[in-house]
C-alpha cells in the first residue's frame, strides 16, 4: 500500500504549552484513519500543518512523498474545525468558488450537492443554514474535484443524533468509493464505527496507533465461580487456552485466547466435577480501552 | 484574471462593497457640486471652479480626501476573510499565501481604476458644461492629474490591505489606519525637519494631488516642502511595494 501522508517528528509549541511532541505516523492509501484524542490533544494542530495553515514548529511531512504544494492540495479535500464561507453568499456561489480554486468544473458543482443533500437548497444563503446543513456543505466543498485524500476535522461536532448518523453515513459512502479518510475525533465511539486505523493522542504525545481491529480487539473476560476455589485455579494452570487469570474476591477473572468462549472453559470444569456457581462473561468496554490508553 | 474572477465572485453580490462605493462616489459629486456655490471677496466663485484644465487638479484634489474611504473599503474586503475563515479554507484549498495577496491587490486596481474613470467622467460631465475652452488641448492639459490620482489611491489602499492583514479585525483595523494617516504621521512628521519628512508615506502619497492654489495658501500659512507630483511617483511606487511586502510576509510568519 503506498503512503498517502507520512508525518516525521511533528512539532508545535505555543507559549509554554506543548501542543505537539514529534508526532511520527503513516496514513496508508485507501485507509479511514482516526486521529483520537479529548479537546485540546493536538488533533486540530496536526491537520492545520499538513494543510498549510499553521506553521510546524518542528519536524516534517509529506503528501503522496512530496512536499505540500498546489499540486498536492488539488489532491486532497479537507474541512478544518468549522465551514468556512462566505455567508451572504448561496451555497452554489460557495462552491463556485471552492470550484475555481481547484480547476473543478462546474457541472461537479451540483453533483456533490446533491451528493450532499443539499441539492434543493443550493440557492440559500449560506448564513441561513443550520449547523449541520453548513457541516455537510463543507463536506461537499472538500469533495469537489473529487479528490483522493479526504481530511475531516470533527466532522459530526455540534450536530443533532439525525446530523451525527447523516455525515456519518455520508462518510462511509465516500469511504466506499475507495478513498483515503483523515478523520479527527475526540469521540471514541465514531472512530469505532467509521475507521479502519487510528492513533490516540494525549496532550499532544501519541499514545497509541495501529488498526481499528487490533487496538480495540474486543477481548472478553470471564468471570467465574465456584463453592470452593482451589481445584478451580489449579485448573486453570493446567488449560492451555487461558491466557491469564486472577483471583478476585469472590471468584476469578481470565482472558481466553482467540478462538475459545465460555462454552469451553465451562466444559472442561464440568469434565473436572467442577460445578461452576456463576460464569459471566464482560466486556472490556471500548470506554475502558481507550481510557487505559490516554492514561499511561 | 484566474484570482480577479475570484474575488469578483466575493464583491459582486456583496452589498457592503457597493454601499461603501456608492458613498464614496456620492460624497466626491456633492462636494464637487457644491462648490459652484462658494463666494470669495464678493466674486461667486461659480463655473471658475469647473474650468478646464485646471479642474482635473481641483478634481483630484478634493477626491483625495475620500481615499480613507475606499481604505476602509479594503480593510473590510480583508477583515471579512479573516472573520469568515475563508483566507485558511482558500489556503487549504490550493491557493498559496502570495496569491491571498495579489488577489486583493488586483480588488486594489480595479477599486482605484474605477474612481478614476469616474473622476474622469465627472470632469468632463462639469467641465463641459462649465467650461469656457472646452478645446482639446484644454481638456487635456492637466488630465495627468488623474493618473496621479490612480497612484494615490492605489497608495492609500496598499497602506489599509498591510493594516488590515495585521489586525485581521475591521473594527480596530479602520482605527488604527485613520489615525495612523491622520493623527500619528503628522505628530511623527512635526517633529522632523521637511527635507526629510517630505518622503514619509501618506505625505508622498498626499503631494501626488497638491493643493491647487497651495501658492496662495502658503502666503497665509507657514509653507511645508513637498514633493511635486512627477518627484513623488517612484517613492510611493516604492512604498506600494513595501506595503506588499509587508502583507505577504505577515501571512507567511502567522499561522491562519
Amino acid at each position: 500500500m503506498a503512503i498517502v501522508l507520512d508525518i516525521n517528528g511533528l512539532s508545535k509549541r505555543y507559549g509554554n504549552i506543548q501542543a505537539l511532541d514529534a508526532l511520527t505516523l503513516q496514513v496508508e492509501e485507501g485507509s479511514i484513519y482516526g486521529l483520537l484524542g479529548p479537546n485540546g490533544s493536538g488533533k486540530t494542530t496536526t491537520l492545520g500543518m499538513v494543510l498549510d495553515v499553521i506553521r510546524p514548529g518542528g519536524g516534517s511531512f509529506s503528501w503522496f512523498g512530496s512536499s505540500v504544494s498546489k499540486t498536492t492540495k488539488q489532491r486532497i479535500g479537507a474541512l478544518l474545525e468549522t465551514p468556512n464561507f462566505y455567508p451572504y453568499l448561496t451555497a452554489k456561489r460557495n462552491l463556485q468558488m471552492v470550484a475555481h480554486i481547484k480547476g473543478a468544473d462546474s457541472a461537479s458543482i451540483n453533483r456533490v450537492l446533491d451528493l450532499v443533500g443539499l441539492g434543493t437548497r443550493s440557492n440559500t444563503p449560506f448564513k441561513s443554514f443550520s449547523l449541520g446543513m453548513k457541516q455537510r456543505l463543507a463536506i461537499g466543498a472538500a469533495m469537489l474535484n473529487d479528490p483522493e485524500v479526504l481530511v475531516l476535522d470533527e466532522p459530526t461536532n455540534g450536530l443533532d443524533p439525525q446530523g451525527i448518523a447523516e455525515v456519518r453515513d455520508l462518510i462511509l459512502r465516500i469511504a466506499a468509493q475507495g478513498k483515503t479518510i483523515i478523520l479527527a475525533s475526540h469521540l471514541l465511539d465514531e472512530v469505532e464505527k467509521v475507521c479502519t486505523h487510528m492513533a490516540v493522542l494525549r496532550s499532544g504525545k501519541l499514545m497509541a496507533n495501529g488498526s481499528v481491529g487490533d487496538m480495540l480487539a474486543a477481548q472478553e473476560q470471564l468471570f467465574i465461580c465456584a463453592a470452593a476455589l482451589e481445584p478451580v485455579l489449579a485448573l486453570l494452570e493446567r488449560l492451555p487456552y487461558v491466557a491469564q487469570f486472577r483471583p478476585e474476591k469472590e471468584g476469578v477473572l481470565l482472558t481466553l485466547s482467540e478462538g475459545y468462549t465460555s462454552q469451553d472453559i465451562n466444559r472442561d470444569m464440568f469434565a473436572q466435577d467442577i460445578v461452576l456457581s456463576q460464569l459471566i462473561v464482560r466486556r472490556k468496554s471500548l470506554e475502558a480501552q481507550f481510557m487505559e490508553i490516554i492514561k499511561n | 484574471m484566474h484570482l480577479l474572477r475570484l474575488e469578483l465572485y466575493k464583491i459582486v453580490p456583496y452589498r457592503t462593497f457597493w454601499a461603501i462605493l456608492g458613498i464614496f462616489m456620492l460624497l466626491v459629486f456633492l462636494i464637487f457640486y457644491s462648490v459652484h456655490d462658494i463666494t470669495i471677496n464678493n466674486t461667486k466663485l461659480g463655473s471658475a471652479n469647473y474650468q478646464f484644465p485646471e479642474i482635473w487638479l481641483k478634481l483630484t484634489y478634493v477626491s483625495s480626501f475620500f481615499n480613507t474611504l475606499l481604505g476602509i473599503l479594503v480593510i473590510v474586503l480583508v477583515s471579512d476573510e479573516f472573520t469568515f475563515r475563508t483566507f485558511r479554507q482558500q489556503l487549504i484549498d490550493g491557493l498559496s499565501r502570495l496569491e491571498l495577496v495579489l488577489a486583493k491587490f488586483y480588488v486594489i486596481l480595479g477599486l482605484a481604476a474605477i474612481c478614476t474613470v469616474f473622476l474622469l467622467l465627472l470632469g468632463l460631465f462639469f467641465g463641459l458644461r462649465h467650461s469656457l475652452d472646452t478645446s482639446m488641448g484644454a481638456i487635456a492639459k492637466h488630465a495627468d492629474a488623474l493618473f496621479y490620482y490612480f497612484l494615490q489611491a492605489v497608495g492609500f489602499m496598499s497602506l489599509a490591505m498591510l493594516i488590515g492583514f495585521f489586525i485581521k479585525k475591521s473594527g480596530l483595523a479602520i482605527i488604527a489606519f485613520i489615525s495612523f494617516v491622520l493623527v500619528l504621521e503628522p505628530i511623527i512628521r512635526s517633529q522632523i525637519p521637511d527635507r526629510i519628512d517630505k518622503f514619509f508615506p501618506t505625505k508622498v502619497l498626499h503631494s501626488l494631488t497638491p493643493m491647487p492654489v497651495q501658492q496662495l495658501f502658503d502666503q497665509a500659512t507657514s509653507p511645508t516642502e513637498l514633493l511635486t507630483p512627477g518627484w513623488a511617483v517612484l517613492p510611493a511606487l516604492l512604498y506600494i511595494g513595501l506595503f506588499l511586502a509587508g502583507s505577504y510576509l505577515l501571512l507567511k510568519l502567522r499561522d491562519m
